[in-house]
């Protein structure tokens, strides 16, 4: 064919894309009418995919003229085949479809983290599970089996408190320190439980 | 509903989690039903279709008793079982021959749905051409008045391009721009039944045009599908614009006092704060320092300048010394 194929395609109304989408809306009439029946078949088959070429050429000019992004890829685990890969950058889809389900409700706060939130408290950063410890020169767990919290248990020889200072701790004299000891770990697992159980009722999921 | 059950282990919690609401969502999937009444004709589309659709679709092989029109309920099952919230329920009897039931959920609750009824057809098998690989993006175009007019119309082009489109992205392979699905109507008229939809998909061929931009030609790979608009069901208003709500989160936030004019060229708009000309840095002069301001009272003026001038004297014995 010696007849020069062009890429510019003229319409009596100006075509409107959907680039995210991938889309072109063209209001132009088709040129055959496609409600009469008498049509041939083939002529409107002819009809139509002139038409969807006609606007397939203006949606590929358009989306090939959009900036690209080069990405470099590494085809194989070796790492020794790269290609480049020419990615066309899309712009938002302007169709306004609909979701598919609801859009997430924001997640329900814990007490503690609303009266964080409130006072701008910043969680510190964990320094992990492993304490040193001095007497053994070892480095054990702060909590769980054999932690740190619990070395008291183990003890076969425990200073007592001498009672001084508040009335609770003259009434804990006469207590085994190994029992407290363990019965105020308790009972801050217990608080814990209590506060978890209020947030659950709050509505924060686990 | 279905029954809730909790995730006993972490692969059952992932499932779990991929089906949860979420702010940027899954590809849509598609589930194709058959109906009792479906036929032979309505199979091949239907396996056509999900061809199409692969691979976010999924095909019932047994037939269901389900009549859309009267009684969702069953099909809004399947659509919270199976995740899915395309589905194309096919059925046919003498009013309504070679029916597809195109229906979309939103959070497994009926959205809309819309009868297509097949007239003409070529099967994908009847093309003897090589179609594309699975899972690409299509290109659509609509060609018609009534798809930005008519509001059957623009629920077909709402639909097609809902169903089809697969994945959203925003980076696009130029080499995967393979196959454009056409959506072609006539004119809408008046006291006339509405136009035939008619469904083509073409494969894209790109040859040099001595420019950098490819001329493009196209070869139908199928199927194609001429359809008759039959019943719609359309989607309830508060529906509507529950499910068409973008998160804010996905909200594109415009920059405030950034324009582009006409000739292109972006402007920003700067403000600063009121400037305080009081406090303005002028030419450093000795005769300008503070302490040589003139006081309004003429007679503390003098003063002023009678201890200008011992200062002088001061300074220049200073210098002498």
């Amino acid at each position: 064919m010696s007849e020069i194929k062009t890429v510019t395609v003229e319409k009596p109304v100006p075509v409107t894309y959907d680039l995210g989408n991938l889309a072109v809306f063209d209001t132009n009439p088709v040129e055959v009418d496609l409600n009469d029946l008498n049509v041939d078949g083939q002529a409107r088959e002819e009809a139509l995919q002139a038409v969807s070429r006609d606007n397939a050429q203006l949606l590929i000019n358009q989306l090939l003229s959009q900036p690209i992004k080069n990405t470099t890829d590494s085809n194989s685990s070796s790492g020794n085949q790269n290609s480049t890969m020419s990615l066309i950058m899309l712009p938002q889809p302007s169709t306004r479809l609909p979701r598919e389900k609801p859009i997430p409700k924001p997640k329900a706060m814990t007490k503690w983290q609303e009266f964080a939130l409130k006072k701008g408290i910043k969680s510190k950063a964990r320094d992990g599970k492993l304490v040193y410890d001095e007497a053994t020169g070892k480095w054990v767990p702060k909590w769980g089996f054999n932690g740190k919290n619990k070395e008291l248990d183990q003890q076969w020889c425990v200073e007592v408190d001498d009672g001084k200072g508040s009335k609770k701790n003259q009434e804990d004299v006469m207590l085994d320190p190994r029992a407290l000891d363990r019965a105020s770990r308790k009972k801050l697992v217990k608080k814990n439980q209590k506060q978890h159980e209020r947030n659950l009722k709050r509505g924060v999921s686990k | 509903m279905l029954r809730q059950v909790k995730p006993k282990n972490a692969r059952a919690k992932r499932a779990v989690d991929a089906k949860e609401p979420k702010i940027v969502e899954n590809t849509k999937q598609a589930l194709f039903v058959p109906g009792q009444t479906s036929n032979q004709l309505l199979h091949d589309a239907m396996v056509d279709l999900c061809a199409l659709k692969l691979p976010d679709g999924k095909r019932f092989n047994k037939k269901n008793e389900i009549n859309p029109f009267e009684d969702v309920s069953s099909l809004e099952f399947f659509s919270e079982k199976n995740d899915t919230s395309l589905l194309v329920f096919s059925s046919s009897n003498k009013k309504r021959p070679n029916n597809l039931t195109w229906i979309r959920t939103f959070g497994y609750q009926l959205f809309d749905m819309i009868e297509l009824q097949i007239v003409n057809h070529r099967l994908l098998r009847d093309f003897k051409a090589q179609t594309v690989g699975v899972g690409l993006k299509p290109m659509f175009t609509f060609n018609g008045t009534g798809f930005e007019t008519d509001p059957v119309l623009m629920h077909v082009k709402s639909l097609f391009l809902d169903f089809f489109r697969g994945d959203t992205t925003d980076l696009q392979d130029a080499a995967g721009l393979q196959y454009i699905i056409s959506i072609s109507a006539g004119e809408v008229q008046e006291d006339k039944p509405l136009p035939l939809i008619n469904f083509r998909v073409y494969k894209i061929r790109s040859f040099r045009s001595g420019q950098k931009l490819p001329r493009i030609e196209l070869q139908e790979i199928g199927p194609r599908f001429d359809f008759k608009i039959g019943r719609r069901q359309a989607a309830a208003p508060d529906v509507e614009k529950e499910a068409l709500r973008v998160p804010e989160q996905l909200r594109q936030k415009t920059k405030k006092n950034v324009e582009v004019d006409n000739m292109g060229d972006k402007i920003g708009r700067v403000h600063v704060g009121k400037q305080d000309l009081g406090k303005l840095q002028t030419r450093k002069m000795k005769g300008l320092k503070k302490k040589y301001d003139q006081v309004e009272d003429d007679e503390e003026a003098d003063d002023e300048v009678v201890t200008t001038k011992k200062a002088r004297v001061e300074e220049e014995e200073y210098f002498n010394e």
